[in-house]
């Protein structure tokens, strides 16, 4: 089975910049995740909001890569937001504990709402 | 403490992977299909694979070190009362695990490295699981319980 690699396209909402995530969150997405974040923080968003409606695979190393993202969040006192997490990945978030930083909507609607 | 298991045992799949970046989706799909039979609930079949996973990773980088001639082997069997997924490696010593309990504040703060949330994911994702090794070899028993397992249980 060939790896997906992580695809990321990032724009600009009134809620805040959302990053939509294609492919696999493992250790091969970390350039194309940060590089993204990055071009995310340059438009000085009050918030970064991940749409993960298009990842359909999240591995140990992909968590702490999303532990790497939420670290520089809130050093910059930005909040990160996620929706479109799968039934799985969401029990994923609340075992870890990624759920208690980082606000987790169903859909892009109520995640903007929630991070206006 | 391991429970007692009953009633004859079969056994579903014996494959193996090579130990490449990547191979472990390969593993938890296999390990996936040769389940297909025992309808599981989705949110069993989840957390299998994801510990399928993070066990094949694991063995894949610190059991084999990421040679690709070093296949991980894994058997998948079943009884009445449970579900067994067996991940053998070629790595000698101690079997690598971060031993250390994952704490997300503490990885925010840089006291603890952001990785190290492979074991944890294992053990939060099934009902046992256990370790044993020789000088040649270490295997990781991934096991489920199958009697009465309901869509809101572990």
């Amino acid at each position: 089975m060939a790896v997906r690699n992580l695809e990321v396209e990032v724009r600009r909402e009134s809620g805040g910049a959302v990053l939509d995530l294609r492919g696999e969150i493992n250790g091969f997405a970390q350039e194309a995740l940060n590089a993204a974040y990055a071009e995310a923080e340059a438009m000085n968003p009050e918030a970064i909001i991940l749409n993960f409606e298009g990842v359909d695979y999240i591995n140990s190393t992909g968590i702490a890569l999303i532990v790497g993202l939420l670290a520089r969040a809130r050093a910059a006192k930005r909040r990160l937001v996620a929706y479109g997490l799968s039934d799985h990945y969401v029990e994923i978030f609340n075992i870890t504990r990624l759920s208690d930083f980082v606000n987790v909507f169903p859909d892009e609607e109520s995640a903007l709402s929630g991070a206006a | 403490m391991t429970a007692p298991r009953s009633g004859a045992r079969r056994t579903l799949a014996e494959l193996s992977v090579p130990s490449e970046p990547g191979n472990e989706r390969r593993a938890m799909e296999e390990v996936a299909r040769a389940v297909e039979g025992l309808g599981l609930p989705d949110r069993t079949l989840e957390r299998l694979k994801t510990a399928v996973a993070e066990a094949t990773m694991n063995a894949m980088e610190h059991g084999n070190n990421y040679r690709s001639e070093a296949p991980v082997v894994i058997e998948v069997s079943a009884s009445e009362a449970d579900l067994s997924v067996k991940l053998t490696d070629e790595g000698s010593g101690p079997p690598a695990f971060d031993s250390e309990t994952p704490d997300l504040e503490a990885k925010l703060e840089g006291m603890q490295t952001p990785r190290g949330w492979g074991l944890f994911l294992i053990k939060s994702m099934v009902d046992e699981m256990s370790v044993t090794g020789d000088e040649h070899h270490h295997t990781v028993e991934l096991v489920m319980h199958l009697g009465d397992r309901a869509e809101g249980g572990k």
